[in-house]
């Protein structure tokens, strides 16, 4: 037992640390922006991996032309194929007022075919991209190195409280989450904020699966955001749907995650069972939350028909 | 839209004739421009594609036989155009007569399908008068074999009833037939949706097949792209038309419509069951443990007993998010999502390895059997369900003979229902059994390949029956509609949404639970036991079949049964195709859900008119253009689809259950 607590409060331990709060803390920011705008958004997981695939793939196909920049196109793209396919969910959910979470189900269905369909295109397999020789670098000191997603992860935090709280977009977002017929007799337009909103949890969401292909794995390989999204989204109501809640919750399911990654292997527990713990515990979180602190509409659709 | 539901005059509605402008211009763009057959198709996809003009595009390499000349095609392919060209002009001055040039031009395209198989037949059938060796024979049959009508005479025949439906619907008796249709609107137009959209992923992925050595140039190229497309959905399509691969579809739809109706179930009670690939894995460990380790000398009575085994597994599965929901108020979306994941460690855990570490020790489990595969020991020879051959086999294992006792007794059940429609559904029922008992040896000799579809299919036919009587027959359905609907009004009304939750989520683990009994049980996966490569997924194919289903029981069955043939035709795909592969089929379930989920992109006019009640008062007033399409009241609380707003209930389930 003495080596399992050494080993947690180790660099390594640390670095893993850092490494799995980032995807859920990227994901989890972005439902932020959804569901404080009032969109529910489950398509969260399906986002992670359509811009884990796009990196991927765009940075294993510039690669040869744009060398170590390629990585950082993929990054953009990534994060522009997730906001597209975040707007779907958008059209989908606002102008056709489809029921949002199974929009959002369509979404990840979408995503548990298309990689497949598209890999199979472009390289002859189903499961997984071909290694990128040029992944994003890695930034830091010593044993401390990050791909700069952690750090824009990192910045993001404030950014969102900043944004959220002390800036007209962020009061007209919450505004249309909690009373859009109040937010648009003031002349706010709802549709346009959710919109914005719901693309930029895309985005955020595509930079997530960013990191974990071309930041953290040089490789896009099949379900590789591993309910990740839906954890995020845990997370976030954990956290209350607020932008320091949503660090707490995600640190503690981070921490979570790479306990379950360093007790693997070891022979303490079965390591199908450790893997679970994350999600045992994200169950046992739902109960004590509750849903209290829920933006008003959340999950309604507004406007006419 | 005045017209659509005001049949002031006799002659097509605006909206009608439109849509059967639309689907005639359709049908004549097809016939232009898409290739009307294949005469032919090689091993390789390639083929002989005969235009309307006359001209043959060989996308094949070099034929040793000559093409089926079908003498008769052309001219019929013709006249078919000339009756759309007559439907468009008859639907655009709203015309009362277009059906019948619909119809005509319906009747001129199937003339020229059924002209086409026969030359087909023969030219295969004249193969062995030919003098080649019995491969190159083989080769040419299947060559003449894989020819058949093409997008050029499909889009006609599908157009021409279409137009003519339209034309009819100024009928007030045919108005009233289809509009008792209405609810199949919504599915029909996603899976149209979904198929335009695959087709042009289809396009994007897989270039067409060329192997003629020289390039087709643009119009070849069109054709052959054209083709592409048709030969693929034929593909897909395909195991409807024949009976062993239909076998094969069955099988695969058995699980779909027990999670499908374990999503709809759900569904109608307001909650979002994403959880039944985890209720699914459960069933199917309860059910492998005791037809394992339950006691042997119980003889087949151990079957029943594993079936309830797995009903209860999945049902355990489902109720721990239902109690957390009604108890906590969390959201049994992402519990269930959750449980999903535990599920599979579990399952990984039991028949993954025979060992496991424990704080440093190394203890022994008894599950996994002997090998390098995942997976249980055999169940009992008692606990097995038989397939359905084994049970409706009244010949000899040799020779098999069909039993067509049931067909006999569907028959005097369906018979009874209609001569003695007051007497209820005892007699009928006594009625088939007798009739089916006394007609049991009857049989017809069929040459079958052995097929593992089991009993469980016919269970889950049951369970959709159960399904349909609980939910619409019983106070127990009416109580679990009723919070689905609204959950205010029902507790309100003294339904408890608490009790109810849990009890809507237990039900709708045990339907997905069941579906294990098909994996286990049922020896789907060739062999009887638990496996770890059970394809779990299918829990979440449950979602896109209730949708499509739109919750309802037969619905459920339906398009499972559609669900499994694109299944069983996604494998030809890959196969016969280089650049796609199965998960195309992965892709067009994720649209029809897309799809459905947007209404279908239909206006809600069409999909779920005012009452005729609403209208009649709006139209004394002179005001029906205006008139509220949709009664406040209404807003919200069910979607256009039919099914309650689940977003919104589940939520206000949480306010009130959480208290």
């Amino acid at each position: 037992m003495d080596s399992v607590l050494s080993q947690i409060i180790s660099v390594t331990f640390l670095v893993t640390f850092i490494r799995s709060v980032t995807p859920l803390l990227l994901t989890g920011l972005g439902g932020l922006f959804s569901e404080r705008s009032g969109v529910v958004n489950i398509a969260l997981d399906g986002l992670i991996i359509f811009g884990a695939l796009a990196g991927a793939v765009v940075t294993q196909v510039t690669e040869p032309r744009l060398g170590a920049l390629a990585p950082w196109l993929g990054w953009v793209t990534g994060a522009l194929v997730a906001g597209f396919i975040a707007w779907i969910h958008a059209v989908l959910s606002i102008r056709y007022r489809a029921d949002q979470v199974i929009s959002g189900t369509a979404i990840n269905l979408l995503a548990s075919g298309v990689p497949s369909v598209i890999l199979a295109a472009l390289y002859g397999t189903s499961t997984e991209s071909p290694k990128v020789t040029n992944p994003l670098p890695l930034w830091g000191m010593g044993d401390l190195k990050f791909s700069p997603p952690v750090y824009f992860a990192a910045l993001m935090v404030p950014v969102a409280w900043y944004v959220l709280y002390r800036t007209p977009y962020g009061l007209r977002l919450r505004a249309t989450g909690e009373q859009p017929g109040a937010a648009a007799s003031m002349g706010v337009n709802v549709q346009r904020m959710r919109y914005s909103a719901v693309i930029l949890s895309g985005m955020l969401a595509g930079t997530a699966g960013v990191f974990m292909s071309v930041g953290n794995l040089s490789a896009y390989t099949r379900n590789m955001s591993a309910g990740m999204g839906f954890i995020a989204l845990a997370a976030l109501i954990f956290g209350q749907w607020k932008p320091l809640g949503v660090l707490g919750a995600t640190l503690l399911f981070g921490f979570l995650q790479a306990l379950s990654l360093t007790l693997d292997g070891r022979d303490i527990l079965p390591s199908s069972l450790v893997t679970v713990l994350p999600y045992l515990i994200t169950i046992l979180v739902l109960v004590f939350t509750g849903r209290s602190a829920a933006p008003g509409a959340l999950g309604k659709p507004y406007g006419d028909r | 839209m005045r017209g659509v539901t005001h049949l002031l005059d006799s002659r097509p509605s605006a909206t009608a004739s439109r849509v059967a402008l639309i689907a005639s211009a359709l049908a004549v763009l097809a016939l232009l421009l898409t290739p009307l057959a294949a005469l032919g198709r090689s091993f390789d996809s390639s083929g002989a594609l005969l235009h309307i003009s006359g001209q043959l595009l060989n996308t094949g390499g070099d034929l040793a036989a000559p093409l089926a000349q079908p003498a008769l095609l052309l001219p019929l392919a013709w006249a078919t155009l000339a009756l759309f060209v007559a439907t468009i002009f008859g639907a655009a001055r709203r015309e009362r007569w277009f059906w019948i040039t619909a119809l005509l031009a319906f009747l001129a395209a199937l003339a020229a399908l059924v002209v086409l198989d026969r030359t087909l037949a023969d030219a295969a059938a004249n193969v062995s008068h030919l003098s080649l060796r019995a491969g190159a024979k083989r080769a040419l049959r299947n060559f003449y074999g894989g020819g058949g009508m093409n997008m050029g005479l499909f889009v006609p025949l599908l157009a021409g009833l279409i137009a003519a439906g339209a034309g009819l619907s100024a009928r007030q008796v045919w108005w009233e037939r289809f509009n008792r249709l209405r609810g199949l609107l919504v599915p029909a137009a996603a899976i149209a949706l979904a198929i335009l959209v695959g087709a042009l992923i289809v396009l994007v992925v897989q270039p067409p097949i060329n192997s003629s050595g020289h390039a087709l140039g643009l119009w070849g190229g069109w054709l052959s792209h054209t083709d592409l497309v048709y030969f693929v959905y034929s593909t897909l399509f395909a195991p409807i038309t024949r009976l062993n691969p239909l076998l094969d579809s069955l099988k695969l739809a058995t699980p779909l419509i027990f999670t499908g109706l374990s999503v709809a179930f759900a569904f109608r009670a307001g909650l979002f069951n994403i959880g039944a690939p985890g209720q699914l894995t459960m069933g199917a460990v309860a059910a492998m443990l005791v037809g394992v380790y339950g006691p042997e000398s119980l003889g087949w009575l151990l079957a029943p007993l594993t079936v309830i085994a797995a009903g209860a597994g999945g049902a355990l599965w489902g109720a721990i998010p239902g109690w957390l929901k009604a108890r906590f108020g969390s959201s049994e979306v992402i519990n269930t999502i959750m449980l999903n994941y535990i599920a599979s460690g579990i399952f990984i855990f039991l028949i993954g390895s025979n060992t496991f570490p424990l704080f440093g020790q190394q203890r022994s489990l008894p599950f996994k059997a002997p090998g390098d595969e995942a997976q249980s020991y055999e169940l009992h020879p008692g606990a097995r369900l038989p397939t359905l051959l084994q049970l409706l086999n009244v010949g000899t294992p040799d020779q098999m003979k069909l039993s067509l006792g049931w067909l006999f007794a569907l028959a005097a059940y369906l018979l009874a229902r209609l001569f003695m429609r007051r007497s209820g559904a005892l007699i009928p029922v006594v009625l088939a059994l007798v009739v089916g008992a006394l007609t049991w040896r009857v049989g017809v000799a069929v040459n079958i390949e052995g097929s593992q579809l089991n009993l469980a299919f016919l269970l889950a036919l049951l369970c959709a029956a159960l399904f349909g009587t609980l939910m619409w027959r019983t106070a127990t359905g009416y109580a679990l509609r009723a919070v689905g609907l609204s959950p205010k009004a029902a507790e309100y009304g003294g339904i408890s949404v608490a009790k109810n939750t849990v009890l809507a989520m237990t039900l709708a683990g045990m339907f997905a639970g069941l579906a294990g009994t098909h994996y286990v049980q049922g020896g789907a996966l060739d062999s009887y036991r638990l496996k770890g490569n059970m394809p779990v997924n299918v829990g979440f194919d449950g979602i896109a079949v209730a949708l499509m289903g739109q919750s309802t029981p037969l619905g459920v069955v339906a398009s499972s049964a559609l669900f499994g043939t694109i299944d069983t035709g996604g494998v030809d795909v890959s196969i016969k195709m280089t650049g796609l592969n199965r998960d195309i089929v992965t892709v067009l379930k994720a649209l029809v859900v897309m799809f459905i989920a947007a209404g279908g992109f239909l206006s809600r006019r069409v999909t779920d008119p005012p009452a005729p009640v609403l209208l009649k008062a709006a139209g004394a007033t002179g005001k029906a253009e205006n008139a509220p399409v949709v009664p406040p009241a209404q807003e919200g609380a069910v979607s256009a689809s039919g099914l309650p707003n689940v977003a919104r209930s589940s939520e206000e389930n949480t306010r009130e259950g959480g208290k």
